[in-house]
């Protein structure tokens, strides 16, 4: 009988090698290291400069590209390859292994195969800043590259529980995802600011500080920014959480928490639904 | 064997299967009949651990063990009706992704390849394949290792002429061997041809259930015998309705439906009465018009 790490890293290696010849990742990768590149090379323009900027500018500028396109990408990509064809599905789900096992195999094999596409790209853009700005500010940027690959194993192990919640159905499977990523990124925040304005000082400082470890992006921002900038450039939020917590270090490892819970219950979720559903 | 025991199940308040019970004994080769939706694909997924039952209970297997259990899918081959495979991987990789999932030595992918005659075809990818490669894709899947039970949601739909080959391959080796085929079809020369015994499914529920000879005597019986009589006798009629009640003239012939057995007597009693035979035509009952009585279709 196959041993269950032998599972995991024979799908996980399955799904890598249909990931690397998946076009959409081909493609994630070259528009990743574009923007990365452009960020990295346009950012002095909107100061008045011309010029590449170094390590730490070039991170701080990238946060908010990362925030918006990798949990758009993760949940997209993971989605797809981890919602087969019917056909597929009960041939691979009839095999004598648990299928908990098997899509978690997957989800590890895609979460490779984009941060392999993320760090073509931030790698690419970081030879450019390397050359032109030197190594300054080296490890801001390895912060940045690090919370990358952290928030696509995040938004992979939501796109797992889709899947798992809607097994054959790709369509469907996609439009959650899309639903998933408005709401996390976009509507998310816009909402707690706007409850957070008609409360009292204290009620909206614990909903901002709940908003922060509740939303995997909020947490990502704030240890991002944590781990760049220290507490500079942080939000109502970030400053709120950071009061909570008494410091910066009980602040990371809240938002570390958030983050490990964010990939371990989703996943946890959708190995156990997927192993009560009907194929 | 494979045991179904009231087994049912229900899909948004439609009963897909109703209280199937259904025995597959070990070493035989049994065919699932019925029309589109009948719940003949729900009953063969539910054996293959995919479908939760909503009460009763599908076991397979010597040990008896539950169909959900992953040790009773180590038992079972499942080959799915419109089985898909990754366009961008060649068909030796997804062999080889079955096979090591299954723990099967590695000489084995080149023996099914080779099996499902593509073994030409491996080094392509599956994106190039017709549906009919394709799905012999499925059954070289299907052939990894050596499993009691071969489950097979009709094989046959999509097969060309070298998969059907194959797959009655198959069907034979694993009967010779010993094992358990439990499949679905419309191709009703492949249940003639392979199963021993056929089970009919209409609405999700069994209607009937024949062993290999049962059904062949159930088709003698709707066999029919055309004799064209030169100057028949008065009296003919009634001594040929002694023996078969439904005999009945049209035009100079006489339309002598029932068993082979009762012919011989027949021409006997058509040749005592005078009668000149000028023409004889036999036709043995088919299994489409007896699947259609069964199913309550109109013929």
């Amino acid at each position: 009988m196959i041993s269950l790490r032998s599972v995991l890293w024979l799908c996980a290696r399955y799904e890598l090698v249909l990931a690397v010849r998946s076009r959409w990742l081909q493609m994630f990768a070259v528009v990743f290291a574009g923007l990365a590149l452009a960020v990295a090379s346009a950012g002095y323009i909107l100061s008045g400069g011309h010029g590449v900027q170094d390590f730490s500018r070039t991170a701080v500028s990238l946060v908010q590209v990362v925030l918006l396109l990798v949990p758009l990408a993760s949940l997209v990509f993971g989605g797809l390859a981890l919602t087969p064809d019917r056909g597929a599905a009960e041939l691979l789900y009839s095999q004598p292994v648990p299928r908990g096992a098997i899509l978690i195999g997957r989800m590890l094999g895609v979460w490779l195969a984009l941060a392999a596409a993320e760090l073509i790209g931030f790698g690419i853009a970081g030879l450019v800043v390397q050359s032109q700005a030197g190594l300054d500010g080296l490890s801001r940027y390895g912060a940045l590259v690090i919370t990358a690959v952290v928030i696509t194993g995040v938004f992979l192990a939501i796109a797992a529980l889709l899947a798992s919640l809607n097994p054959g159905r790709r369509t469907r499977v996609l439009a959650a995802a899309l639903v998933v990523w408005f709401v996390t990124v976009v509507l998310f925040d816009v909402a707690v600011l706007g409850i957070a304005s008609m409360l009292r000082s204290g009620s909206a400082s614990r909903l901002l500080i709940s908003a922060t470890l509740i939303n995997p992006v909020d947490a990502a921002r704030t240890g991002a920014l944590l781990a760049i900038e220290g507490t500079a450039a942080f939000g109502a939020a970030s400053l709120a959480l950071l009061r909570f917590t008494g410091g910066a270090a009980m602040a990371a490892a809240y938002v570390g928490l958030s983050l490990a819970a964010w990939m371990v219950l989703p996943l946890w979720l959708a190995a156990r639904t997927l192993s009560r559903a009907d194929i | 064997m494979i045991r179904y025991r009231a087994f049912t199940k229900a899909y948004g308040g439609r009963r897909a299967v109703d209280g199937l019970t259904l025995e597959v004994p070990a070493g035989s080769v049994v065919a699932l009949l019925g029309p589109n939706g009948s719940g003949k694909t729900t009953s063969i997924k539910a054996a293959a651990g995919l479908v939760r039952p909503d009460s009763g209970e599908v076991v397979l297997g010597a040990e008896h063990l539950n169909a959900l259990d992953a040790r009773a899918r180590r038992a079972c081959s499942f080959l799915p009706q419109r089985v898909s495979f990754p366009e961008t991987l060649t068909g030796r990789e997804v062999v080889d992704f079955y096979r090591r999932i299954r723990h099967v030595p590695g000489d084995a992918t080149d023996r099914v390849l080779k099996f499902a005659s593509l073994n030409g075809a491996g080094e392509r990818a599956v994106g190039t394949y017709s549906g009919g490669m394709v799905q012999r894709l499925g059954l070289a899947v299907a052939t990894l290792g050596t499993t009691d039970v071969l489950l097979l949601d009709e094989p046959t739909a999509a097969l060309d002429p070298e998969g059907l080959g194959a797959f009655y391959r198959l069907v034979d080796a694993r009967r010779q061997a010993g094992g358990t085929v439990f499949f679905s079809s419309h191709q009703l020369g492949d249940i003639e041809r392979l199963a021993d015994r056929v089970a009919v499914i209409v609405a999700g529920r069994l209607v009937a259930e024949f062993t290999g000879r049962q059904l062949a005597a159930r088709l003698a019986d709707r066999g029919v015998m055309r004799v064209r009589v030169d100057a028949p006798t008065a009296g003919l009629l009634e001594r040929v309705r002694a023996l078969c009640p439904e005999a009945a003239w049209r035009g100079d012939e006489l339309i002598v439906p029932g068993p082979a057995s009762m012919r011989p007597g027949v021409l006997d009693l058509v040749r005592e009465a005078g009668g000149d035979i000028r023409g004889l035509t036999a036709e043995e009952g088919r299994l489409d018009a007896f699947y259609r009585e069964l199913i309550g279709a109109p013929s």
